[in-house]
């Protein structure tokens, strides 16, 4: 596991691909900063990751499109199966270097909510308390959310031997369970409220209002690993095909 | 050491093995050959626990494959058609990314990636990005990985396609050596690589082993003695005009002539021993027979026929 994750990390900064997505995630972030904090004077960061939130359906797919597609069109796959190590461990090491990459960026933008706190004075007129418990909750569902997407993004890799065509599934997937809360929403009844409540992006929402909901940690903690689980599946199945 | 039993794989309708069975012993380099598409990389896919077979089993050395995945795969080192290369390494990060996933302790490490380097030439690449390397280097950083955790089997599905003739040789010389410390299957359609370098040999064609047996002994494999070399105490024509004459013969052809004596290579009818009547019709006018020496078909000869045979025994089949 802890051979796949330091190849993984490595195979990211070697390649332009993971200065390309910090580098542009990064440009967002401060575009939506300046647009949510600075222009409209507000010193409620968990806003602007609340809209940065429906970017990492772009973007998430883009860091785990190679993962499982590039070894398979290199040939690697069967190093990886015929060598003395679990399925699970490989697709764990996997998922942990995305998982690493992804909390990397979050970090950064870190940097915006700093900014804020001590700089209130400039941003508003009233001398508010700098909402620290929002912020941080925020975070905390944010990654959630990245981790719950990676795992998507991961499957979708494994589906294709084709890098771009993978992404494109993740993305499609993605997009798909991003709209079941509006889906939910407008259907109503029973079906419509079971939905929403699968919709994760209407947890994601939780966070962003400060409300700290155990039920939606453990709904993203194991839709991850269900997600993890049927990726270790479907390479598993292959054995087989 | 391999023991393969009854192994059939299907690719849905297709069925791409066909109860294949045969045994490697320890410290044999067994050739394993067939046209293209004949199953040896499949074969090779389950023997590595890349594919599971969909009935069947493969033990090394006692251990299931299915049963102890991890314990076997610990003793295989494979070589798979398509070297299992990351490109965006370089040779060193990549033998020791190997050497991580093969959990080679780390004191180990160095002696052995400089061994494997030394005997493989590619101690002066060690700091080059793969993907730069010619195809004869990548082949060789392939094999490098094979050897990784000094696995006591090796596994090469065709080692040597796509090198250039002095880097087969040095191929060739490379696995002989290391088949006296390791069990060997070399997969391969080019025979030649067969008696160069594996003491035995399993053919297999369609899916199914058309053929197996040792290098050394495969000509007399079919039991008869169907061609020989004759020396006749007699003048050419004579004999071309008397051999001529006996029925079970298939073909005969001259040789040269050897002082007063002609050569010739005959070939019995099947399943008719022509040396009886050669025997006879000569002495009757008493020419004299110096020599007979069989000539068993060679095993390019064996593995066309076979091959052959196959195609000829589908077609009737459809």
């Amino acid at each position: 596991m802890k051979a796949i994750f330091k190849r993984e990390m490595n195979a990211y900064f070697t390649s332009p691909l993971a200065y390309f997505v910090i580098g542009s995630f990064l440009a967002l972030t401060g575009l939506n900063f300046w647009n949510i904090n600075l222009v409209n004077r507000s010193i409620e960061f968990s806003n602007t990751l609340n809209s940065l939130s429906s970017f990492l359906v772009f973007f998430i797919p883009i860091i785990t499109m190679k993962m499982f597609a590039e070894e398979k069109r290199n040939g690697t796959e069967v190093l990886l199966r015929t060598s003395p190590v679990k399925i699970w461990k490989i697709v764990l090491g996997k998922y942990a270097a995305a998982f690493s990459l992804f909390v990397l960026i979050v970090l950064c933008t870190a940097i915006c909510p700093v900014i804020l706190s001590f700089n209130m004075m400039e941003v508003t007129d009233i001398t508010p308390v700098f909402p620290w418990a929002k912020t941080i909750g925020s975070y905390i569902g944010f990654i959630l959310l990245g981790s719950a997407y990676i795992s998507i993004g991961l499957l979708a890799s494994s589906f294709s031997e084709n890098a771009t065509l993978s992404a494109v599934i993740g993305m499609v997937i993605l997009l798909i369970l991003s709209f079941l809360e509006t889906i939910g929403t407008q259907l109503g009844g029973t079906i419509g409220s079971i939905l929403v409540w699968i919709s994760l992006s209407s947890r994601y929402s939780d966070f962003a209002t400060g409300l700290f909901n155990l039920t939606s940690i453990v709904y993203y903690l194991s839709f991850t690993f269900v997600i993890l689980f049927i990726t270790i599946v479907n390479i598993e199945r292959k054995r087989w095909n | 050491m391999i023991e393969i039993k009854n192994l059939t794989k299907k690719f849905g309708q297709i069925n791409a093995l066909n109860d294949v069975s045969f045994n490697v012993k320890r410290g044999d380099i067994l050739g394993f050959l067939g046209p293209n598409g004949a199953g040896k990389s499949t074969t090779m896919n389950i023997i590595t626990g890349y594919l599971s077979a969909t009935s069947g089993t493969v033990k090394i050395d006692g251990h299931d494959i299915m049963a102890e995945p991890e314990a076997v795969k610990k003793m295989i080192g494979y070589l798979p058609e398509m070297p299992p290369l990351y490109t965006d390494m370089t040779v060193k990060e990549y033998l020791n990314f190997i050497c991580d996933l093969k959990k080679v302790p780390m004191k180990l490490r160095k002696s052995m990636l400089d061994d494997i380097m030394y005997l493989l030439k590619i101690g002066d690449i060690k700091n080059r990005v793969i993907k730069n390397l010619s195809k004869g280097y990548k082949q060789r950083v392939g094999f490098a990985q094979a050897l990784v955790g000094d696995p006591p089997i090796l596994i090469l599905d065709e080692p040597t396609v796509g090198l250039d003739p002095r880097q087969i040789v040095e191929m060739r010389k490379l696995i002989t050596s290391l088949g006296k410390e390791h069990t060997v299957i070399l997969s391969t359609h080019i025979l030649q690589e067969v008696t160069a370098v594996c003491n035995s040999v399993v053919i297999i064609n369609n899916g199914k082993v058309a053929a197996s047996g040792s290098v050394s002994d495969f000509s007399m494999k079919k039991g008869e003695v169907s061609r020989f070399n004759i020396t006749i105490g007699a003048p050419k024509s004579e004999c071309i005009r008397l051999l001529s004459i006996i029925d079970s013969i298939k073909t005969s052809s001259f040789l040269r002539m050897d002082h007063n004596d002609s050569v010739f290579v005959v070939e019995s009818k099947p399943g008719m021993d022509a040396r009886l009547d050669i025997n006879k019709v000569f002495s009757e006018l008493d020419y004299p027979i110096l020599e007979l020496r069989s000539v068993g078909k060679s095993l390019e000869e064996i593995f066309i026929d076979i091959v052959n045979q196959d195609a000829r025994e589908k077609e009737a089949f459809d």
